[in-house]
């Protein structure tokens, strides 16, 4: 992997030759190993450095921009004179807004030499204990698991200069016997705070539970999202919660800025300083990270906005660099105790949107669900297709549980949530 | 120096027992334009090589982009050493590979005139005339205009004695007009897919008549009516909607690795196990796809696939019945099969190839019939075109798609515009409800450029095809 010094020393070089009135320098590397087994058996296994150098330039307020994997010389001068004959060639942008000046940034620590030394045997020894579990089930197991350490460079005209590191290591699997199937997954930062064999335990207690899945008819019902679903359905929402958009008026959040549009109990954040959850210095093209409210108790605080949306309305630009919910204290036992009946889904699959304006949503549920009566478990059933506007759904939330790591920048809790929208069954 | 060769003498001297090197080089060109804002043009160019090997049936990966002989050497070890540590945990008793032979041939898109050659100002030119079209009409309030180019070109060898160079090309214009008034915002795009053409295809487009129409139709759409309940209604779907319909629900389930499982952590399996091959009735017995991988234009047109496997054409269901999947060398062996057709495919050098889907389509009907003459046989239906919103379970069964425009159809007439509609139905009850396909006349085809999968993941591309087909009896309504 390429490290600060090396980048450094490429950036000044670019400095040198870049005859731009302004540029901005994107550097990433990574190291991956990455494995994929299927059946009781590896199927794939990718070992590999990645390296990318993207450099924006403009001309008054005319960019080009070249991408490219090598940091040898020659691709390098290529590089500059390709996106300066873009920039040149361009028409000017009437939304260009100049690089970033240096900024202060906030120290975060998302780096992990326990992460950095897993090796391909290690992996393999993993999957090893993984395909023994499922071997004494008599079942088939699949899934991946992947080491990434990854860096990020930026350097700008304007004086600019960030850098940072992260380390993950993420494992998943789905163990599937007849009409049962189901899956765990968990990532980390440090993978000294991963343990297999809870998570292999954690993955058989669900299993356990999914014996012959019986069809019941859809319609609106009770549900618990475990946290999985949660963090499936948040990254839907983060991908529509634009401020431009929503001023635009094509977006349900139009003109909800500062108000109650989310359910009451519910509250999103990113935050810069929570235990074991990344959080990069900068964002974009060099906006320092801070703690961002998002909605709060409901109210929308803040939507994601770029640099030039935010100039234009005076604002600040923000993204949401991890995703935390918080929870509350319920379990899931009583959760059930709430209503009179429901079902408890463990994932959700294929989201996508079926009516942008509204923040009408579509999709499946995955991995298992349990319909429960009367405060018990009474069996498990086939999985749902389900149509809901999920803004709405927020103040259908009845109870929140313990807000838990899902990924290495995910936190969420499982919410118990009244009248879900589902429409349809699957076979299975 | 002759790297690839270098790499197979490397692999061999190892011991390996089945290895490949793919150098590539993938160069793009994205010029994206919000309104009349500039907000990406740039060109990358990703270059390296990614070495396969094969020992004691486990494979072995690893990637580089410095061409040296000690990083070529070390790149070679690499991926021996992880598939030896991979074989530690076989799949099955190991796996095998289809038998195949060595190949010397080339192979390059055919065009006229290269994407690459067109300067960027007059691209420029193109898509800002577009958007100012669209944003002449008061309630167009957000356009996007997204031109990509992408070239690629392959240097495969093998230890089978393959030594093939395949340059290929596609382009990809799309562009959507958002309309908003004070109750809601509708959007409709332009979007024929991506052709592996060149540049003669957008000189051939009216492209300001089409950007007049598409903000038209955003406009009218802001209008249209929607369906109240939801009921069994008949469809009638044009082939830019039916490429998508057919990539989802009949494209993935036959990807033989799917079939096998190797997808179930991930993007899932499949419903179409082998032992409904020959028997399986997927649809009516006007149904016939047909996979084809030397389709002219095809995004799936190389000559060959990483692999090495020569570019084929074959029946995937065959007058209504499953006939066959697209395989690989890796996954046709398990179910039996002597030879792959061909289906293994990457996106860059870094990414290992995986079971992708053919360019397939759906053979226009027999009998002489016009997309009018369909629609005035029709008493009571709807008309859709092209893609919408899109879902499907994972093992490719139940799915919900709805599209851009939709036309309620009364008495054999187009009789008013519809917005959010959706329809819901599952295999096999969708392909089985086909009751009339229109000619070869109206057959169009449809290139996917970014069909996620794969862990990294990788974007696929694909052409699919048909013609505009009458589907009976299926659960249509509107949005919530």
């Amino acid at each position: 992997m390429i490290q600060k010094e090396k980048f450094q020393k490429i950036s000044d070089f670019i400095k040198k030759h870049c005859t731009a009135d302004d540029f901005s320098i994107n550097m990433f590397s990574s190291e991956n190993l990455t494995t994929r087994f299927a059946q009781n058996g590896i199927t794939q296994h990718i070992k590999g450095d990645n390296l990318r150098m993207r450099l924006e330039v403009a001309f008054d307020n005319k960019t080009g921009a070249a991408v490219c994997n090598s940091l040898e010389e020659d691709t390098l001068l290529r590089s500059i004179q390709k996106a300066e004959s873009l920039a040149k060639l361009n028409k000017p942008d009437p939304e260009f807004i100049p690089s970033e000046p240096a900024h202060d940034l906030p120290k975060t620590d998302s780096a992990s030499e326990n992460t950095a030394q897993i090796t391909t045997e290690m992996m393999v020894d993993d999957i090893q204990k993984c395909v023994k579990n499922a071997e004494q089930k008599k079942a088939k197991i699949s899934g991946l698991s992947e080491k990434t350490l990854y860096n990020h460079f930026l350097a700008t005209k304007n004086g600019f200069l960030g850098y940072y590191d992260v380390s993950s290591f993420s494992h998943s699997m789905t163990l599937k016997k007849g009409g049962v199937e189901t899956k765990i997954a968990h990532s980390v930062q440090d993978r000294e705070k991963f343990r297999m064999e809870n998570l292999i335990a954690k993955l058989n207690k669900q299993f356990d539970s999914l014996k012959d899945p019986e069809k019941i008819e859809p319609k609106k019902l009770p549900v618990i999202l475990r946290p999985e679903a949660v963090a499936t359905w948040l990254f839907y929402l983060v991908w529509v919660f634009d401020r431009r958009e929503a001023d635009e008026g094509v977006s349900p959040f139009a003109k909800q800025m500062g108000k109650e549009f989310f359910g009451k109990n519910f509250t999103f954040r990113s935050s810069i300083i929570e235990e074991d959850i990344f959080s990069p210095p900068f964002i974009m093209s060099g906006i320092p990270t801070t703690d961002i409210d998002w909605i709060k108790n409901g109210v929308i605080k803040n939507m994601r906005m770029s640099r030039y949306y935010a100039k234009k309305i005076n604002e600040t630009a923000i993204y949401p660099y991890n995703i935390i919910i918080d929870g509350g204290n319920a379990t899931e036992t009583e959760m059930m105790k709430k209503v009179k009946r429901g079902v408890i889904v463990n994932n959700l699959w294929y989201i996508r949107p079926v009516d942008q304006k509204r923040g009408e949503w579509t999709g499946l549920t995955r991995d298992g669900v349990l319909y429960f009566e009367d405060g018990k478990i009474i069996k498990s059933v086939n999985n749902f297709r389900w149509n809901e506007i999920l803004h709405e759904a927020t103040c259908r939330i009845l109870a929140l549980g313990k807000s838990e790591q899902k990924e290495y920048y995910v936190k969420v809790p499982t919410l118990l949530i009244d009248d879900f929208n589902f429409v349809d069954v699957t076979t299975f | 120096m002759n790297y690839a060769l270098m790499a197979i003498d490397i692999a061999r001297s190892l011991g390996a027992d089945y290895a490949d090197i793919r150098i590539q080089k993938t160069t793009t060109e994205q010029i994206y334009l919000r309104n009349l804002s500039l907000k990406n043009t740039s060109q990358s160019e990703i270059y390296g090589y990614g070495i396969r090997v094969f020992k004691n049936g486990a494979w072995g990966f690893a990637h580089n982009n410095v061409f040296r002989k000690d990083a070529v050497e070390k790149t070679v070890k690499e991926a021996f050493n992880i598939a030896k540590e991979s074989a530690r945990v076989k799949y099955g008793n190991g796996l095998t590979l289809a038998y195949e032979r060595g190949y010397i041939d080339s192979y390059k898109t055919p065009y006229k005139i290269d994407p690459f050659s067109i300067s960027i100002d007059q691209k420029v030119d193109l898509m800002i005339e577009v958007n100012k079209t669209l944003l002449n009409y008061d309630k167009i309030k957000r356009t996007m205009f997204l031109l990509e180019c992408k070239k690629d070109e392959k240097h495969f060898a093998s230890t089978l004695g393959s030594d093939l160079e395949i340059e290929t090309l596609y382009i990809n214009p799309i562009f959507t007009a958002t309309a908003v008034n004070a109750e809601d915002s509708q959007s409709r795009t332009f979007n024929d897919g991506g052709k592996a053409v060149g540049w003669e295809w957008i000189e051939g487009l009216d492209l300001k008549m089409i950007a007049e129409k598409t903000a038209e139709e955003a406009i009218m759409k802001l209008e249209a009516g929607s369906l109240k309940t939801e009921e069994r209604r008949t469809l009638i779907l044009d082939p830019m909607h039916l490429a998508l319909t057919m990539h989802e629900s009949v494209g993935h389930p036959t990807e033989l690795d799917r079939v096998l499982g190797w997808e179930a952590d991930f993007a899932g399996i499949s419903f179409a196990t082998p032992e409904k091959l020959g028997k399986y009735q997927y649809g009516s017995q006007l149904v016939n796809f047909v996979a084809n991988n030397t389709l002219e234009g095809g995004l799936a047109t190389a000559g060959y696939d990483d692999d090495g496997v020569p570019n084929q054409k074959w029946y995937i269901v065959k007058d209504g019945i499953l006939n066959e999947y697209g395989t690989t060398r890796a996954t046709a062996p398990i179910i039996g099969l002597e030879m792959s057709r061909g289906c293994n495919r990457a996106t860059h050098y870094y990414d290992f190839p995986i079971n992708r889907i053919p360019n397939l389509y759906l053979e226009p009907g027999k009998e002489e019939l016009t997309p009018q003459e369909l629609i005035a046989d029709t008493k009571d239906g709807i008309y859709i075109e092209d893609r919408g919103s899109f879902s499907i379970d994972q093992h490719r069964v139940n799915f919900q798609f709805g599209g851009d425009i939709f036309w309620e159809i009364k008495n054999g007439k187009k009789t008013r515009p519809l917005k959010k509609v959706i329809y819901r139905s599952n295999n096999p009850e969708f392909w089985n409800s086909v009751d009339a396909i229109c000619d070869k006349r109206f057959f169009r085809t449809f290139g996917v450029v970014n069909c996620g999968k794969g862990q990294p993941g990788q974007r696929g591309r694909m052409t699919h095809g048909g013609a505009t087909a009458r589907f009976r009896n299926i659960m249509v309504g509107g949005s919530k």
